[in-house]
């Protein structure tokens, strides 16, 4: 078994649509994230990068398959789950009523931080992430900027070693998303095992150690940018994203026996790709 | 379950629920202000009224008095507040004109009942007036006070003519004895207005504190951010069901509390004040009251917390959540009947029963068996709505706020078609 903090193995989630019925917004997800490791899950809208990491987050339960965070199941043991996890993302809003300092410390006790270290780790993430001049003003009263620092704060407050970041760029303005991106690229050399969803490829290649490719809630690789490159042979990664996306959509069309032309050639080491040619090749 | 991580979040509400002004306002300032001043202003009003009526003076219509009774009409004339009106016209018009408020009491004299036709220029006298009218009752009031004086003069000077002399007319004394003191009038009256002002409270108190920690939380995006804490969904929930039973039974008490330290105050404009000896709810009461409201808060808090998890706004809460605080009003309006008896039997019926128990500890007395019964039937009632209140919490889709519809669909979900999730 892996000792990787952040593990999947054949994850996956169906809705209930009263208009389309059942939907697999995640199918059958394999991954993981080493300590020190940005893994960027990198998808268009509804592609379920979301679902994923609510998964991993126990917010939801998934349908089949395992998901392992620092060994702990996700089904089995939630609680300890989450008390090893910090999860942010734009839904992930802070109390407004109440202060930075006192969402700190909620969030640090909460979370099983040891209760007499809570104050002194309170103080540390107040230095760290400079909010030491309104730690005492309430959340309401805060920019956005100054929010999403807290937030952070309120996501690493227990000191977990796996963290979840699900778009969290997305309703920042550019010098925050770049502060934003900077913070997280800090956790990773902390040692921590980080998430990153998103679907702006800039970031993904900035930031994101490897890259995991997921369309129609499949995962169709995971790489590192260079090895996505010499996989697909192609320089840009909106490239690399949009050759993988059309072959998936080809696969689908062959599938549904419908067509496959024009779907271009298969790419060297895509998984899904390879499966098939697999299997057709021992089916012969 | 973790005491202490309930404590933290149970805190964490607590907290920012005290920072929030519209419940700040609903559940500690309206139950401390609002019912103490609306009673006495309504005090006031009704005090204001009945001095209004008595100072003016009261147009009464006379037709047909014989003029062997002409002294009647000179006394009535004599009341500094009452103008007598010869009338001239038909009886029917005068008595319209009561009804529109153009007169106040019209008085018809006529022959007298089968029986009494024997005694010399004997009469019978008709008072029409309008129960309506503050001003038509006052008037009656006068006006039967000035007949009771004629009519005894009336009757001891027509006894003297047919020779009948005391002790051979002694008539029977019919004296009225009001047994219960002023306090225990009183406390009647709070019996009546307390437990149903405490049911109103518990319940407003209760409504906000409800929808914010439900529908609150998700409107301000909170929601999914206590949903990632290392803590159960059932201590999640239990700190938010205490959190909701501590504003209702605290906004219960605060009215009480409230009522009773400013009674004197309320009564005043009435006089009533004066009548109060020491405390108008007996100290023994308290304790009573204390509990019922706790209890009450508890139910409520389970009820609501039931109703409102499955809104995804405000507005929806509020919607959601009205029947159930609608159907919470019904008994307190049911017990404001004082023929109400309080028995075992009833005492098995919720909020009812605690209603009915705080009135009897307002009038001093507790029946035993009722009392009692009204503890078990409470623990047990508190009891199945948090076991209810936990189990629908507790599922994935309600607490993640994916179940579409409120409580009704959600179980007819769970009852009848089930799996829309695969």
């Amino acid at each position: 078994m892996s000792d990787s903090p952040v593990r999947t193995e054949g994850l996956s989630k169906v809705f209930y649509d009263a208009s389309r019925g059942e939907v697999n917004a995640v199918d059958a997800v394999d991954l993981d994230c080493s300590r020190g490791e940005i893994l960027g899950l990198l998808g268009a809208n509804g592609a379920g990068k979301t679902t994923t990491l609510r998964m991993l987050s126990t917010i939801l339960r998934p349908t089949s398959g395992h998901a392992w965070l620092m060994g702990h199941e996700v089904r089995a043991q939630p609680e300890r789950v989450r008390a090893e996890l910090g999860f942010y993302s734009a839904s992930t809003a802070l109390y407004p009523k109440i202060t930075p300092r006192e969402t700190l410390r909620f969030f640090a006790q909460v979370n099983g931080y040891p209760p007499k270290s809570v104050e002194a780790r309170v103080e540390e993430l107040i230095d760290r992430f400079r909010i030491g001049d309104y730690a005492d003003a309430r959340v309401e009263k805060l920019s956005s900027g100054m929010k999403q620092k807290v937030s952070i704060a309120r996501t690493v407050a227990h000191d977990p070693p796996v963290l979840i970041f699900d778009e969290p760029t997305v309703a920042l303005d550019v010098l925050n998303a770049i502060e934003l991106r900077k913070i997280i690229s800090d956790l990773r050399s902390d040692g921590k095992a980080i998430l990153f969803s998103t679907h702006v490829m800039s970031e993904a290649e900035q930031l994101c150690d490897r890259i995991a490719i997921i369309h129609h809630g499949r995962i169709l690789a995971v790489e590192t940018l260079d090895g996505l490159r010499e996989a697909t042979g192609l320089h840009y990664l909106e490239d690399i994203f949009v050759h993988y996306a059309g072959v998936k959509d080809a696969d689908a069309a062959a599938e549904a026996n419908i067509s496959s032309e024009g779907a271009g050639a298969s790419p060297p080491g895509a998984a899904p790709r390879g499966d098939r040619k697999e299997r057709e090749g021992s089916s012969k | 379950m973790d005491l202490r991580q309930i404590w933290i979040l149970y805190r964490h509400e607590v907290r920012s629920a005290l920072r929030e002004r519209s419940i700040v306002a609903m559940s500690i300032v309206v139950p401390l202000i609002m019912y103490p001043a609306l009673l006495w202003a309504g005090f006031s009003a009704m005090s204001f009224v009945e001095g209004q009526a008595e100072r003016l003076t009261s147009r009464v219509a006379i037709s047909g008095l014989p003029a062997a009774h002409a002294p009647l009409a000179d006394s009535l004339r004599a009341h500094d507040r009452i103008s007598v009106i010869e009338w001239d016209g038909e009886p029917e018009e005068a008595l319209r004109g009561v009804a529109l408020g153009r007169l106040d009491v019209f008085m018809g004299f006529g022959p007298p009942g089968a029986g009494t036709e024997g005694l010399a220029d004997n009469i019978q006298v008709e008072l029409a007036y309008n129960e309506a009218s503050d001003r038509s009752r006052a008037a009656r009031v006068r006006v039967e006070s000035t007949m009771r004086s004629y009519r005894e003069t009336w009757v001891d000077e027509a006894r003297t003519d047919l020779g009948i002399r005391n002790p051979a007319w002694a008539d029977f004394a019919f004296v009225r004895d009001d047994v219960a003191t002023a306090e225990e009038g009183i406390r009647f009256v709070l019996g009546l207005l307390v437990p149903f002002l405490t049911l109103i409270m518990v319940a407003l108190a209760s409504y906000y504190p409800a929808i914010d920690a439900t529908a609150g939380e998700r409107e301000r995006s909170t929601w999914e951010t206590l949903m990632t804490v290392a803590a159960p969904r059932a201590n999640v929930a239990a700190a938010k069901y205490l959190y909701v039973a501590t504003f209702g039974a605290v906004g219960g008490l605060l009215n009480v509390t409230a009522l009773a330290l400013s009674l004197r105050w309320i009564l005043t404009p009435t006089g009533g004040a004066e009548e109060l000896a020491t405390g108008s709810i007996p100290f023994g009461a308290l304790p009573v009251i204390a509990m019922g409201t706790m209890l009450l808060g508890l139910l409520v808090a389970a009820g609501m917390l039931v109703f409102a998890v499955f809104a995804r706004n405000f507005k929806e809460g509020q919607s959601m959540i009205t029947p159930f605080y609608l159907a919470m009003i019904f008994p307190a309006i049911l017990v404001q009947s004082p023929d109400i008896e309080f028995t075992a039997s009833l005492a098995i019926v919720p909020v009812v029963n605690v209603a009915l128990l705080i009135r009897e500890a307002i009038l001093g007395s507790i029946p035993l068996l009722p009392g009692v019964v009204t503890l078990v039937s409470m623990t047990v009632f508190v009891g199945l709505a948090v076991a209810f209140a936990q189990w629908v919490m507790r599922r994935e889709e309600v607490f993640l706020g994916a179940s579409e519809g409120g409580l009704g669909t959600f179980l007819k979900r769970r009852l009848g078609v089930r799996g829309r999730e695969a």
